[in-house]
């Protein structure tokens, strides 16, 4: 889902924020990056932190067997 | 959002409600933000209340039993909003009790109240939504005359700001 129609979903609802959010899926990432650029306590800023519960963002690390090589053999 | 660190002693709490007769009552984001909320505590929204009274969850269940059976169940069902009864002196001229009386009279009028807490510096809001019901008047001779109703919160439809 388009995180533009998730905020405005959240922003424009009645029910319970946790609720809504939890059967939005969008791309963690991007809920990432907007709540670094959204002002504190606006109303996105709100419908962010819900969406992040739901979709949280976690960097993975690259993991490089050491011997891949040798494993295959 | 983080509380003031300063809670509770020293601060006096007002209540606000919406105002027009046909009001759009907040979303639930909107509920949380301050932005949007400090909007409707303001001085012409001011419900005079002669105090505060308890809001927040009431306990509800639903019970089954079979008859015969020595078991029955107890299953929660909801953490109903607690309703609130609003003692105000009755002054026919206050627009804002006023309005109270006509959403009573309506029923499904749902509008925001803002329930504000402050030491004069930090204040702490409590935003939802209800509905008024049963508005009366007691004009007793023998005390000042006054008016109670009640807030019925709709259910979810709360928030929390600050201005910390």
């Amino acid at each position: 889902m388009i995180l533009d129609q998730a905020i405005e979903e959240l922003v424009s609802t009645y029910q319970s924020l946790d609720a809504v959010a939890s059967r939005l899926v969008v791309d963690a990432k991007e809920v990432a990056d907007a709540l670094e650029k959204v002002t504190f306590g606006s109303v996105e800023h709100v419908a962010l932190l819900a969406l992040q519960k739901y979709n949280p963002f976690t960097t993975q690390k690259e993991t490089i067997k050491p011997n891949a090589d040798t494993e295959q053999q | 959002m983080a509380l003031p660190n300063k809670v509770l002693p020293g601060f006096s709490a007002t209540l606000y409600c919406q105002p027009s007769a046909t009001p759009t009552a907040l979303t639930v984001a909107n509920l949380s933000t301050y932005a949007s909320v400090s909007t409707i505590a303001v001085s012409g929204n001011l419900l005079p209340v002669e105090s505060i009274p308890a809001f927040g969850q009431d306990d509800a269940s639903a019970t089954f039993a079979v008859a015969g059976s020595r078991q029955s169940d107890i299953i929660p069902t909801q953490s109903k909003p607690t309703s609130m009864t609003i003692t105000a002196a009755w002054n026919p001229s206050d627009p804002n009790l006023l309005l109270m009386r006509g959403d009573a009279y309506n029923g499904t009028v749902d509008r925001t109240f803002v329930i504000s807490a402050s030491d004069g510096t930090n204040t702490i809001y409590y935003a939802f939504n209800g509905r008024v019901s049963e508005f009366h008047i007691d004009m007793a001779p023998n005390a000042e005359a006054k008016c109670t109703f009640s807030i019925h919160p709709r259910g979810n439809q709360y928030g929390w700001s600050n201005n910390t």
